[in-house]
């Protein structure tokens, strides 16, 4: 059955359960969230979370 | 039922959120603070005995314009003892910094509990060894391995201020790759300690899951070496160091407990029961 209790039942449930509109969107979302957190080096941003970086121990000076 | 996974990974992201964020606000903020000012002090310092004083003043007002308007404001504002001060080299003000920072720390803990214990407990549940309880602990385990854990092999919490050799351009994809590197050790030692424990008993189970990550410390000695140079003492920077890793320890601790703890008293039911539909529905299929 499609909810086997396996990894593969699990994706299997994830995909009748959601729509491919749900998953597109939030594929989009993870990736927006992925790039901002890489790429956004805006110093504005970068600096003011100077202190959150050092307790979460990546610190990039 | 993803999205009850999810809301309840998300939960569990806001309790250790909370927590995390007061950490920063009490502990982190204030120490990062204070060893950056230090940090700046002795820099400071050096620069005086190596420089004639005329030379030296003018690069000060040249390079770090930012940090004497910091020191202004805290001379006009005369309570704040050095707040923005020994901050050089920065675009916002350590006010900014600290509320930030703060903010960051409670969405961290919200991100993490959305993505490892959401989104990733939904589809591995089934492949976690042990009883319901001891898989929220296990992720947790997983998650700091992957994030924290096996990045910092390579490249442990550096102490505010401290010069690293390796450029910034290197340090990224290495902390990405070891990332990559720890979340592939947890599924491989998942994996094996499943298979083992079927054909060989638990105690070869066990040998075979140390195995991923004995390749994953071997990797992090193969790795490009980071040598981390500061002006603070070596046991305040080791001290340090040692207790931004307790917080993230601490972060996902939390994360895991408050996971277990939200479990929904009707899902160990409805779990059992599913097998249970399955093994009745075969021989009907018969």
């Amino acid at each position: 059955m499609a909810t086997a209790n396996t990894v593969n039942g699990r994706i299997e449930r994830a995909r009748t359960e959601l729509s491919p509109t749900q998953m597109a969107a939030g594929a989009l979302f993870i990736a927006a969230l992925g790039f901002t957190l890489l790429f956004v080096q805006d110093p504005l941003v970068h600096d003011s979370l100077h202190n959150f970086r050092h307790a979460a121990g990546v610190a990039c000076h | 039922m993803f999205a009850e996974y999810l809301t309840r990974g998300v939960k569990a992201g806001v309790v250790a959120g909370l927590v995390f964020g007061l950490f920063m606000a009490v502990v982190a903020n204030p120490l990062v603070a204070y060893t950056d000012e230090l940090n700046h002090a002795t820099v400071e310092e050096s620069g005086h005995s190596h420089e004639a004083e005329s030379a030296h003043s003018h690069e000060t007002e040249g390079t770090h314009s930012h940090e004497t308007e910091g020191t202004h404001t805290h001379e006009a504002e005369g309570t704040h003892a050095g707040e923005g001060g020994g901050h050089h080299d920065t675009a916002v003000s350590m006010a900014v910094t600290k509320v930030v920072s703060v903010a960051a720390g409670g969405l961290w803990g919200v991100v993490l509990g959305g993505a490892f214990f959401g989104v990733a407990f939904f589809f591995l549940e089934p492949a976690i060894p042990g009883p319901d309880a001891a898989k929220s602990y296990l992720m947790g385990l997983a998650g700091f391995i992957t994030v924290s854990g096996a990045p910092w092999l390579v490249l442990p919490p550096a102490a505010p201020g401290a010069e690293q050799s390796l450029s910034v351009a290197t340090r990224l994809p290495l902390y990405a790759g070891m990332m990559l590197a720890g979340a592939l050790a947890c599924l491989s030692a998942g994996y094996v300690y499943t298979r083992l424990r079927e054909s060989s008993g638990s105690v070869a189970a066990l040998v075979g899951a140390a195995v991923p990550f004995a390749l994953l410390a071997a990797l992090a000695v193969v790795a490009p070496e980071n040598a981390v140079h500061g002006a603070l003492s070596p046991t305040l920077e080791t001290g340090l160091t040692g207790l931004f890793a307790f917080g993230q320890v601490l972060l996902w601790l939390v994360l895991a407990a408050a996971h277990a703890r939200f479990r929904p008293s009707s899902a160990s039911e409805s779990e059992s029961a599913i097998p249970t539909a399955g093994r009745d529905s075969a021989p009907a299929a018969d």
